[in-house]
C-alpha cells in the first residue's frame, strides 16, 4: 500500500495542487456568471436602481439556463440546459449573487490560501535551504520530495501540548498568537489576486493592508511581554523598535508609487499597469525602481525575515519573542509571518511590477480569447491575474528565503542606522526626485521614454539574472557529504 | 534560573556600574545565557548584567561539564588515560592524544620512530583543520548565517573519514599514543589525503567569499571585542586568540616540538584593516581579526599536510613500549600548541606505573578568562559574536 | 433589524466594553490591549459608517503606531511591571466625580442633538476629498496642529537628554 501511494504520490500532488486551483476558480467564475446576468436583467427590464443590479429569482436563473431570456451574457443556444439540470444549477447560481455569500466564500478563500501557502512555503523553504547547503531537505513524508512534510509538521503541532510557564500573564499569553495572526489573515481581504479576485475592493486598500502589518506587531510585542521570560522580552522589544522605524521609510516607498497613479484603490493602481513588461511601475523612471528597492528592503524588515530577523535571532534570543510558545500557537506566528511574507510580496507585484499582469501586453491576448478552446486555455494559464500574481508572489517570496540562507544577521544598532541615517533620507530623496520626475517629464516625452527603457531593461536583466543564477544553482549544486567514504574504503 | 529571579533588580555594585547608565537610572537587568542557550558554544554559562540591549558585565559561570579528568588521570595508568584526553576537547581528540604522549614520553624518555612522528603531525594538522571548520560554521551561526555551518560540517566529514579510515572512530581517536600511534596509517591513506589537499584548498576561499568577506559580517565583527596585545598577553590568551591581537607567538615555531621545524609554513596574526584585502574596518584584536587567523591557519596547517606527504617516512610507527610503563620519579611539564592554544599537560610520576599527579592546562579555559573583560560596554548581539570568536570548547573548561 | 444595526450595536458594546475593561484593568499592559479592542471596534464603526479612510488611519495610527509606543514605552520605562496599579480612595473619587459629570454632559448633548438619518452611501474618493480640505480650508488648523506637533518632540528630546554634568 505505502510503495503504491508514494509511486503515485507525483500525480496524487499535482492532481491536488489542480484541483484546488479548480476549487478556487469555480466560486470566481459562477459568481460572474451571475453578474452577467444580473446585467442582462437590468437591460431587459430597464431597471435603474441606484445604479445596482437587480436581484435575481431562481425562476429568472432558470430561464437564463433554459434559454427563454436571451441577453448579451446568456449561454450561446447549444449550451442549453433541459429542465431539471436548469433548476438545480439555478438553486446553486441564486445564493451567489448576494454579497454575504461572496463574503462567506472570501473568507473560506483567504483563510484556505493564507493555510495552503504557508504549508507550501514552510516546506519551500526547507528544500531550498536544503539545496543551498548540499543538503536533501524533507525526502519521506508523502513520497515525493517530502511534499507533505508541512501536513505532518501542522499535525504533529496541533496534537502537541499548550504550554504555560509559571508567572506568565495567561489571558494575554493565549491572545498574543491571534493579536499577531488575524492581521496578516485580515490584510488579505483588501489584497487583490487579480481585478475581480479580491474580498472587498476598498478605495483606501493600500493603507488598510499598512495598517494591517502595523497593528500584527501588537501580537509579538505581548507575547514578548506575557512570557515572563527576558529573551522573549528582548525580542518583543527589539521587534517594536525596528517596526516602528522601518514603518517610515516603508510608508515613503509606498507613497511613491501612489503620487504616480494619484489613487489608493489597489486595482485601479494594477489595472494602470496592463500593457506589458514596460508599463510596469517600477520601470516607468529610475526613482519608481529606487522605491521598489526601499519598499522591498523595509518590507524584509516588517516581515522580520534575515538579515533583519532580530526578534527571534536565536543566536541571540534563543528563540525570541516565541521563546515559551509552543504547539499550535507556536505554528499561528509563522502562519502569520509566511502570510506576510506573500503579502508583502504580492504588494511589491501590485504596486511595482505589474499587478496580476502577465509580462505581455493583455491586447496581445484579445485574439486568443475569442479563438478555438485551445487557444482560450492558453489564454486562461498566460494572461490568468491570479496565477500571475500568485506567482509573483511566491517569486519574491523566494528572494527573501535566499536572502535569509545567505546573510548574516545585523545588529540592532545597525538595523536602526540603516533605517534612520540610510533608507528614510533616501526615500525622502527618492519621493521628492518623483514629485519632480512627474511634474516635469511627462511620459510621452523623448526623456520619459528613454527612462523607461533604461530601466525595463534593468529591471529585466535583474529579473533574468535572479532566475537564471537560481536554475544555475539548482543545477549545479553542490555534492552531498560524506561519499568519500563508500568510494575508497576497501571492500566497499 | 528560578522563577522569582525573573523579573529581578539589582542594585549595581558601587564603581561598576558605566556613569552613562547611573544617570538615566535605567533599569538593570540580570540575564542568564546559558548553560542551555545556542550560541554558548556547550554548557556556558554567561550572567549578563544588561541595561537594555547593553551589557554592562558578563560574567561566566563554567562548571557544568566537569567529569574529574585530572583525577581519573590519577587513577589510571597513562595509557589507559590517552581515551580520556579525546574528551577534553572533543573537536581535537588528535591534539590532546599528542600532547599527553609527548609530556609522558618526555617522562619516562621514550624516543618514537620517524614515521610515528609524521604520522602524529599529519593527524594534528588534520584535525586542527577540522576543529577550525566547526569554529567557522558556528561563528557563523552565531552571526546569524546558517549556510557556512553546512559548508564547514560537508569538508569536515571527508576529514572525519579518513579518521574513521585510520583508526575507525569519528570523535574520541584514542589513536595518538605513548610511543606514536595505535595502528599504521591504513591503505590508500595518503592518496585520499593528497586527494583532499587538492579539494579542500580553493574551498578556504570560497568561505571567505561567503562569510569573511560579507558587508554584514564584517559590520558585525570588526572592532567589536577589541583585545590588545597587553591585555592578550595579561590574561594569558594563546593560539588564534593571542595571534588575532597582532602578537606572533606560535609554539611549532617559537618552541619546535616533535618535528615542526622541518616544515615550512607562516604564523599568521592579526593585520590592522586597510592591509592587503583586509577589510579597512578591522583592528587588530577584533573578533574579525580572532576569525581570519583561522581561516589563514587553515591553509598552512594545508601546506604542512603537503610537506609531510612530501617526506613521510615508512619504517616503525610506534616505539617498543613495555607494557606496564613505569613513571620514574620527577616532574613533566610539556605545552603543546593545541587547536584553541597553548594546551599543557603536567605529568607527575613516582616510580609507579600510574603517575601521582596530572594537570592539564587547557586553552579554553584560559581564553574565556577575558570574556568578562571585553563583553563590558558592548550589545547583546556582540556577546555571541565575542565569545564565538575566542572559540570556548566546554569539555575543556570544566575537564 | 437591519444586519448594520446589529453590527453597530456589537461594536458599540466592543468599544465600551474594553474602554471599560481599560479603566478597571490593574495591569498596565492588560489596560493596552483593551485599548487596542476600543480601537479597533471604533475603527470598525467609521467602516460601517463608510468613512474607509478614517477607519484605515484609525488603525495606521492609533493600533499600529500609538499604541505600540505606549506599551513599549510600558516595557522600557516602568518599574511596575510585575505589580498591580490600585488607585487611591481620593483618586477614585475624584475621578468618578469627573467621569460622571462627563457623562451627564455627554448625555445631555445626545438628547438636544437632532439625529437625521442619512442613507448610507458608497464612499466616493473620500481621500481626494479629505486632501483638499485639509490643505485649503483647514490649512491653518493643520499647520498650527504639526506646529504643536514639533513643539512636543523637541520638548520630549529635551527631557530625555541626560542630564548634564556640571
Amino acid at each position: 500500500m505505502g510503495s503504491i501511494l508514494r509511486k503515485v504520490a507525483l500525480p496524487i500532488f499535482l492532481i491536488g495542487v489542480a484541483a484546488i486551483m479548480g476549487i478556487a476558480w469555480a466560486p470566481a467564475l459562477l459568481c460572474g456568471t451571475v453578474d452577467s446576468m444580473r446585467d442582462d436583467l437590468g437591460t431587459w427590464y430597464k431597471w435603474d436602481l441606484r445604479g445596482e443590479r437587480p436581484t435575481l429569482t431562481v425562476g429568472n436563473i432558470r430561464q437564463y439556463l433554459e434559454g427563454s431570456i436571451e441577453g448579451q451574457f446568456a449561454p450561446a443556444a447549444h449550451v442549453r440546459f433541459g429542465h431539471s439540470t436548469a433548476v438545480a444549477f439555478a438553486y446553486v447560481l441564486w445564493p451567489l449573487q448576494f454579497r454575504i455569500t461572496r463574503d462567506v466564500l472570501a473568507v473560506v478563500g483567504v483563510v484556505g490560501f493564507v493555510s495552503l501557502f504557508a504549508m507550501f512555503a514552510i516546506w519551500w523553504e526547507r528544500k531550498v535551504a536544503a539545496r543551498m547547503q548540499s543538503r536533501l531537505g524533507p525526502m519521506r513524508v508523502g513520497g515525493w520530495h517530502g511534499w507533505a512534510q508541512s501536513l505532518a509538521d501542522g499535525l504533529k503541532l496541533l496534537q502537541k501540548e499548550d504550554i504555560f510557564i509559571e508567572g506568565a500573564d495567561r489571558p494575554l499569553f493565549r491572545m498574543a498568537a491571534y493579536v499577531a495572526f488575524v492581521p496578516a489573515l485580515g490584510l488579505f481581504i483588501a489584497l487583490p489576486f487579480s481585478a475581480a479576485w479580491i474580498a472587498r475592493d476598498l478605495d483606501v486598500g493600500l493603507i488598510f493592508i499598512f495598517a494591517m502589518f502595523g497593528v500584527g506587531v501588537l501580537g509579538v510585542l505581548i507575547a514578548g511581554w506575557a512570557s515572563n521570560n527576558k529573551w522573549s522580552m528582548f525580542g518583543a522589544m527589539r521587534e517594536a523598535c525596528q517596526m516602528i522605524s522601518y514603518e517610515i521609510p516603508l510608508g515613503f516607498a509606498l507613497l511613491v508609487p501612489i503620487m504616480t497613479v494619484g489613487t489608493l484603490r489597489l486595482t485601479t493602481i494594477g489595472d494602470l499597469q496592463s500593457g506589458g513588461f514596460q508599463t510596469w511601475l517600477a520601470f516607468r523612471n529610475p526613482f519608481l525602481l529606487a522605491a521598489a528597492l526601499l519598499f522591498f528592503i523595509a518590507a524584509l524588515a516588517s516581515c522580520k525575515r534575515a538579515p533583519f530577523d532580530l526578534p527571534e535571532a536565536e543566536s541571540e534570543l534563543v528563540a525570541g519573542f516565541h521563546t515559551e510558545y509552543s504547539g499550535f500557537r507556536w505554528a499561528l506566528f509563522f502562519f502569520a509571518e509566511y502570510a506576510e511574507m506573500f503579502a508583502a510580496g504580492a504588494l511589491a507585484a501590485i504596486l511595482f511590477f505589474g499587478a496580476w499582469h502577465s509580462p505581455l501586453p493583455a491586447a496581445w491576448g484579445e485574439s486568443w480569447r475569442h479563438g478555438p478552446l485551445w487557444q482560450q486555455a492558453l489564454h486562461g494559464v498566460v494572461f490568468s491575474g491570479p496565477l500571475w500574481l500568485i506567482g509573483k508572489g511566491i517569486f519574491f517570496v523566494y528572494v527573501q528565503m535566499w536572502l535569509r540562507w545567505t546573510l548574516p544577521r545585523i545588529r540592532l544598532d545597525q538595523v536602526m542606522y540603516a533605517c534612520v541615517q540610510v533608507m528614510l533620507p533616501l526615500a525622502m530623496l527618492v519621493l521628492l526626485a518623483n514629485t519632480f520626475w512627474e511634474w516635469l517629464v511627462p511620459s510621452r516625452s523623448v526623456l520619459g521614454m528613454a527612462a523607461n527603457a533604461v530601466c525595463t531593461a534593468v529591471g529585466a536583466v535583474a529579473v533574468l539574472a535572479i532566475i537564471g543564477i537560481s536554475i544555475y544553482g539548482f543545477v549545479n549544486r553542490r555534492r552531498l557529504v560524506g561519499t568519500l567514504v563508500v568510494k575508497h574504503l576497501p571492500g566497499a | 534560573m528560578s522563577d522569582t529571579d525573573i523579573h529581578s533588580q539589582r542594585e549595581a555594585p558601587p564603581g561598576t556600574a558605566p556613569a552613562a547608565a547611573r544617570e538615566l537610572r535605567t533599569e538593570e537587568m540580570l540575564v542568564n545565557m546559558g548553560p542551555q542557550h545556542p550560541s554558548t558554544h556547550g554548557v556556558l554559562r554567561l550572567m549578563l548584567r544588561t541595561d537594555g540591549e547593553l551589557i554592562l558585565e558578563a560574567i561566566p559561570h563554567i562548571g557544568y561539564l566537569h567529569r574529574c579528568a585530572e583525577k581519573i588521570g590519577e587513577n589510571v595508568t597513562p595509557v589507559q588515560f590517552v581515551p580520556m584526553t579525546d574528551r577534553l576537547d572533543y573537536l581535537t581528540g588528535m591534539n590532546n592524544n599528542h600532547g599527553f604522549s609527548l609530556a609522558v614520553e618526555k617522562l619516562c624518555g621514550l624516543e618514537v620512530p620517524e614515521r610515528g612522528h609524521y604520522i602524529r603531525v599529519i593527524m594534528c594538522e588534520l584535525n586542527r583543520i577540522a576543529s577550525h571548520l566547526v569554529s567557522f560554521g558556528c561563528y557563523g551561526m552565531d552571526i546569524g548565517a546558517f549556510t557556512p555551518f553546512l559548508y564547514g560540517f560537508r569538508e569536515r566529514e571527508y576529514i572525519l573519514d579518513l579518521f574513521e579510515a585510520t583508526c575507525g572512530a569519528r570523535l574520541t581517536y584514542n589513536y595518538l599514543t605513548i610511543g606514536g600511534a595505535s595502528l599504521d596509517l591504513p591503505e590508500g591513506f595518503v592518496e585520499r589525503l593528497a586527494w583532499f589537499l587538492d579539494y579542500f584548498e580553493p574551498k578556504i576561499d570560497e568561505y571567505n567569499n561567503l562569510l569573511s568577506f560579507n558587508y554584514i559580517f564584517i559590520k558585525r565583527t570588526a572592532n567589536v571585542g577589541v583585545i590588545s596585545a597587553a591585555d592578550a598577553l595579561a590574561y594569558g590568551l594563546t593560539g588564534p586568540c593571542l595571534r588575532g591581537s597582532g602578537v606572533k607567538w606560535d609554539l611549532r615555531r617559537c618552541v619546535p616540538y616533535e618535528i615542526y621545524d622541518r616544515f615550512e609554513f607562516d604564523i599568521p596574526v592579526g593585520v590592522p584593516g586597510g592591509n592587503a584585502g583586509i577589510p579597512p574596518e578591522v583592528v587588530v584584536g577584533d573578533s574579525w581579526s580572532r576569525y581570519y587567523v583561522r581561516m589563514l591557519e587553515m591553509k598552512q596547517s594545508v601546506r604542512i599536510l603537503r610537506q609531510c606527504l612530501k617526506q613521510l617516512a615508512g619504517g616503525e610507527f610506534r616505539a617498543k613500549v613495555p607494557r606496564t610503563l613505569k613513571l620514574p620519579a620527577g616532574e613533566v611539564y610539556l605545552e603543546v600548541e593545541g587547536v584553541r592554544g597553548q594546551l599543557g599537560f603536567l605529568v607527575v610520576g613516582e616510580n609507579k606505573p600510574i603517575p601521582r599527579r596530572v594537570k592539564i592546562r587547557g586553552p579554553s579555559f584560559c581564553n574565556l578568562c577575558i570574556v568578562p573583560h571585553v563583553c563590558r560596554q558592548v550589545l547583546l548581539a556582540d556577546v555571541p559574536a565575542i565569545v564565538g570568536s575566542i572559540d570556548v570548547v566546554m569539555g575543556e573548561v570544566d575537564r | 433589524m437591519s444586519g448594520e444595526v446589529l453590527a453597530f450595536y456589537l461594536l458599540a458594546a466592543l468599544a465600551a466594553g474594553s474602554a471599560l475593561g481599560c479603566v478597571i484593568a490593574t495591569n498596565i499592559v492588560r489596560m493596552a490591549m483593551c485599548l487596542l479592542g476600543t480601537l479597533g471596534a471604533v475603527a470598525l464603526l467609521y467602516f460601517l459608517l463608510s468613512a474607509n479612510f478614517l477607519a484605515v488611519i484609525q488603525l495606521v495610527v492609533y493600533a499600529g503606531g500609538t499604541l505600540i509606543l505606549i506599551v513599549f514605552g510600558i516595557m522600557v520605562t516602568s518599574r511596575t511591571y510585575g505589580e498591580k496599579l490600585k488607585p487611591r480612595t481620593s483618586e477614585a473619587l475624584i475621578g468618578t466625580i469627573v467621569v460622571l459629570a462627563l457623562f451627564a454632559g455627554l448625555v445631555a448633548i445626545l438628547l438636544r442633538a437632532p439625529w437625521t438619518p442619512v442613507a448610507p452611501t458608497e464612499p466616493s474618493n473620500s481621500v481626494a476629498q479629505i486632501g483638499q480640505e485639509l490643505l485649503g480650508t483647514y490649512l491653518v488648523p493643520f499647520e498650527l496642529a504639526s506646529v504643536l506637533l514639533l513643539a512636543v518632540m523637541i520638548g520630549a528630546a529635551y527631557l530625555a537628554q541626560p542630564a548634564k554634568k556640571e
